[in-house]
């Protein structure tokens, strides 16, 4: 994995989209990808809501960076995160409201989101604002394409719709088990298998 | 002294200036979001007393429940919102209730996190009109297969008896509770 200083902001970019996804590659926030991943839509919402925060996020630190203490890092981090998703939790309540219901918890559970405070830690504390801005939009839209992958792959087998919409031709039984948590585990599984092989870098040993 | 705020300083200035912005963005958007609940529960209301157009709210205890008028200002009945848990997680429904609180009116499932397919076909159309018209007289039973003219069972849910019974056991608890106090205010 590249340092955050290797590259341009651009290579900063893609390689959160791509080849450091943080879902696919990195494994990382796992709880609201298995969690709302039941449909399209929550997918993209909480894909955005997370990208907002954490290009914010990264943009505060970085900002912020010659003056935070070593030992109060973690407690700046927090504090800035939390305050951002917050603000991203009562957007949503005012301008999404189904969306935010279904959301339910998971909203306010971005704060402990591991995503954002690595990006936190590994770029924006050592990064010019713009290169951390380019991180945070990379790594936000790795999340959200992943997160809406898992959930048109679920929301196609598991309720015959895609964003709500029926797809035509699908004149199958639904998949219950798609929609249910069991479901998320099987297309994690599948896509990352996918990712790996495209990637042409599955660790030697790694499958039996 | 000295040194603590020497470390602190930063912690507490942005302690201070995001409070700042989060009030401000409360203080923006809490009228809003009340609307948006508010919308919820109204379009409830208008689905379990059917021929609402207006409604006020009524203390009844530590409860809220809603008085609904037509538009001649006749009162239709209540809406009652209920909650209690179900298989996974609170169930929240809102149910109307005829004014002398005799028979329901219509229930409506207002949150579930029941099971996708199974528990939480309790929102269906289908199921939920069984509570229709149902006396409160007794309190409502959750069969397999419902006795014709019985007007106070309900068909569970096959693979989902667990929220099929807690819908019921909100609709009753409620009942017992509320009905001797709609008829002692008559």
């Amino acid at each position: 994995m590249s340092t955050p200083e290797a590259g341009g902001d651009l290579a900063r970019f893609r390689a959160g989209v791509w080849s450091e996804n943080p879902v696919l590659v990195q494994l990382l926030g796992m709880c609201p990808t298995l969690a709302v991943t039941n449909s399209l839509e929550n997918a993209l919402v909480m894909g955005a809501a997370a990208s907002f925060v954490v290009v914010c996020s990264n943009l505060v630190i970085s900002l912020l960076r010659s003056w935070i203490r070593p030992h109060l890092r973690i407690l700046v981090f927090t504090l800035t995160i939390a305050s951002f998703v917050t603000l991203a939790d009562r957007i949503l309540q005012a301008c999404l409201w189904d969306v935010s219901q279904k959301l339910g918890a998971f909203v306010p559970l971005i704060i402990v989101n591991c995503i954002i405070i690595a990006r936190a830690e590994v770029c924006a504390l050592r990064s010019r604002p713009l290169r951390a801005v380019a991180d945070g939009l990379g790594v936000g839209l790795g999340f959200t394409l992943a997160l809406a992958l898992l959930g048109a792959v679920r929301e196609v087998l598991g309720s015959r719709t895609l964003l709500g919409i029926p797809v035509p031709g699908a004149g199958f039984e639904p998949w219950i088990v798609m929609v249910l948590p069991a479901g998320a585990f099987l297309t994690l599984g599948a896509v990352i298998g996918v990712v790996n092989h495209l990637r042409g870098r599955a660790p030697k040993g790694a499958i039996g | 002294m000295r040194r603590f705020l020497s470390d602190s300083w930063l912690v507490l200035v942005l302690g201070t200036c995001f409070s700042v912005a989060l009030a401000a963005t409360q203080t923006a958007l809490a009228p809003r979001i009340e609307a948006n609940r508010r919308a919820a529960l109204t379009s409830a209301v208008f689905e379990v007393v059917p021929g609402t157009v207006r409604y006020t709210e009524r203390r009844v205890g530590l409860r809220s429940i809603y008085e609904c008028f037509d538009a001649e200002g006749t009162s239709l009945g209540w809406a009652i919102p209920a909650s209690d848990f179900g298989f996974q997680d609170q169930i929240d429904v809102v149910f109307g209730l005829s004014l002398d609180g005799a028979s329901i009116l219509g229930l409506s499932v207002v949150d579930n996190k029941e099971t996708p397919g199974l528990g939480n076909r309790i929102v269906e159309d289908a199921w939920r009109a069984q509570y229709a018209g149902l006396d409160t007289g007794q309190a409502v039973t959750v069969v397999k297969r419902p006795r014709r003219d019985e007007s106070r069972e309900v068909q569970a849910i096959s693979g989902a008896t667990i929220s099929s019974q807690a819908v019921t056991r909100i609709v009753n608890d409620t009942n017992r509770e509320l009905v001797p106090e709609l008829r002692k205010g008559r």
